[in-house]
């Protein structure tokens, strides 16, 4: 009987093993898509309630709870990266040590090992592990910033105008990645933008949620420019958030963003020949996204219908990239207009030709 | 029996311009159609190529456009009276032109407008070249530099209706532009001999008739 038992439990042993992993795979996917590390809730212990008090930790070492619980890294928590943390502290006066970034984003530090940039900058100078968001959460104008920090916004403005025709105009409106990275796709992200302070003398820069959220007067921001609540900006609704008076102090700023963010940041042969983005073909400026700031920080995207920034009357007013966002109507009328210039040599020149005996031996008398 | 007359029409001035301005144009066109099509045209090889040939060839049409501009205006002092149609030419001459283009040269007629460095052009080339000369020219130089420093002047570009508005307005101006050559060059041939009317924009001078012109002043 005793064997029958012992025979019985082994047998099973595989399934239990089975059951209890599918157990563990299906409670760790309640997160939410695009982490399999489940929800923030519980996960930094009490950490957070001393460093994210300003006042009382100072700056040096406060969290914005906000920004950090929008990151995935609220999701591993505190004690797995300050894993010396003691129940002395911080009495204890010692200072917590810091996970590598290398342990989880190998490959990532591989592939920047590999770069000139590995010598200079290290993960931290570019990334805050507290507030760092997927490259598409964050602005072009944010990831600009981050280079910024290194090469200077003058400095890189003389070197690119060297070569490229209206650089600081390029400089303004592209993440440097868009360029320095291999992504194979691209989208166009479409931002907000809302002039500072006074509407007529206002410089623009990204409206931020706060500024955002009181012009939505409670509701939503989306409802800015989704009017019907679908989570879907058609051409219409684009066009009457373009027209809308009420919005004259608002713009939208198209960023032709890349859908992935390589650690290579090199200097790609193709991008010297500008046909790269100017001739890049009718189905790269299809995709476009409304992307909406959040109080963490981050930026969501809603997408919009397929080809709106070519749309003449309804896209983005500002946005244009030459050769490659032409309008096919306009493509037509624009030929239209010269055929019309034939008309004149081509009928004219045919009844000329059919009546110059008409006209013969009468050449100085006109 | 008519006798033949030399008359000095074109100055040296204006015809380094309009062959200045004949060249930027032709390259403008060109270029332009290669930054807006660059999958299908690539005849001046690299799309920057393209870009800087536009930008420079636009820069010396805007260029000549305002030395024409001062000449006519402030030196020759002749520009309204060259290029605005009177009363009496809006009212019969612009009927009385199309009629002759469109019937009577094809009968052998003699054209009822003859030229004079004071009366250059008949009513309906009077009335193009304003339409050209004070509209479309002025407009698509000034989308053009409006287009080339987007970010300097930018504030200009929005108080403009945007980006797209002045691209769409510029392709549409140049349009224009392209169709009106073609007219432009095929009416040019349409003189006594094909090359009668194009011959004096490169000498100066065009053959008048003695008879012609004493028609001319007994009308008057």
């Amino acid at each position: 009987m005793k064997t029958e038992i012992i025979k019985w439990t082994f047998r099973l042993l595989p399934a239990l093993a089975l059951l209890a992993a599918a157990s563990i795979a299906l409670a760790t996917d309640a997160g939410g898509p695009g982490y399999s590390y489940g929800g923030t809730a519980g996960k930094s212990g009490n950490c957070l309630d001393c460093h994210g008090n300003a006042k009382g930790i100072g700056d040096r070492y406060f969290i914005d709870p906000v920004k950090y619980g929008h990151t995935s890294h609220a999701r591993i928590g505190c004690p797995a990266c300050h894993d010396t943390v003691g129940r002395g502290h911080p009495g204890d006066q010692l200072v917590p040590a810091k996970t590598g970034c290398l342990e989880c984003h190998g490959d990532k530090a591989a592939e920047y090992a590999r770069t000139p940039h590995a010598a200079n900058a290290s993960c931290g100078d570019c990334h805050d592990p507290h507030r760092v968001n997927a490259p598409n959460e964050i602005s072009g104008q944010e990831m600009n910033r981050m280079c910024a920090s290194c090469h200077k916004k003058e400095s890189m403005a003389a070197k690119h105008a060297r070569w490229l025709p209206q650089a600081d105009l390029h400089l303004d409106m592209l993440p440097c990645t868009t360029c320095h990275t291999g992504s194979k796709n691209y989208v166009i992200n479409l931002y907000i933008i809302k002039r500072e302070g006074d509407r007529r003398k206002g410089v623009f820069r990204v409206a931020d949620f706060a500024e955002l959220e009181k012009i939505a007067a409670g509701k939503d921001i989306r409802s800015i420019i989704d009017r019907n609540g679908d989570n879907y900006i058609s051409l219409a609704e684009l066009g009457l958030f373009n027209r809308n008076p009420a919005y004259g102090h608002l713009r939208l700023q198209g960023v032709l963003t890349p859908e992935t963010v390589t650690h290579n940041f090199e200097i790609l042969q193709n991008r010297w020949d500008c046909t790269f983005c100017h001739a890049s073909g009718p189905g790269a400026m299809q995709t476009s996204f409304i992307a909406l700031p959040e109080k963490s920080g981050a930026f969501r995207r809603v997408a919009v219908e397929k080809g709106a920034v070519l749309d003449t009357l309804n896209g983005p007013p500002d946005f244009y990239l030459t050769g490659a966002s032409r309008n096919g109507t306009l493509n037509n009328i624009g030929l239209a207009i010269i055929a019309g210039g034939m008309v004149m040599p081509v009928g004219h020149g045919f009844l000329r030709f059919l009546t110059r005996k008409n006209r013969k031996g009468k050449e100085h008398q006109s | 029996m008519s006798e033949q007359k030399m008359i000095y029409l074109q100055p040296t001035p204006v015809r380094i311009w309009h062959w200045l301005n004949a060249l930027g144009i032709v390259t403008l066109c060109l270029t332009g159609a290669q930054i807006r099509f660059p999958e299908y045209l690539s005849m001046f090889g690299s799309y920057k190529t393209a870009i800087l040939l536009h930008n420079t060839a636009g820069i010396v049409v805007a260029v000549s456009f305002s030395l024409w501009f001062f000449y006519y205006k402030l030196i020759a002092n002749t520009l309204l009276k060259l290029y605005v149609p009177n009363r009496e030419e809006l009212q019969h001459g612009l009927l009385r032109q199309a009629f002759f283009y469109f019937f009577r040269y094809f009968r052998g007629d003699p054209s009822p407008h003859h030229a004079t460095p004071d009366n250059k052009f008949n009513p309906m080339q009077k009335s193009a070249y304003l339409a050209i000369m004070f509209v479309l020219m002025p407009l698509v130089s000034l989308t053009g530099i409006l287009l080339m420093n987007v970010t300097p002047m930018r504030e200009l570009v929005i108080l403009s209706g945007g980006l797209k508005f002045l691209v769409t307005g510029h392709f549409l101006l140049a349009s224009s532009l392209c169709a009106f050559l073609f007219t432009h060059v095929y009416l040019a041939t349409l003189g006594h001999s094909p090359m009668a009317h194009i011959k004096p924009m490169w000498t100066g001078w065009e053959e008048a008739e003695e008879h012609v012109e004493v028609k001319e002043q007994d009308r008057n």
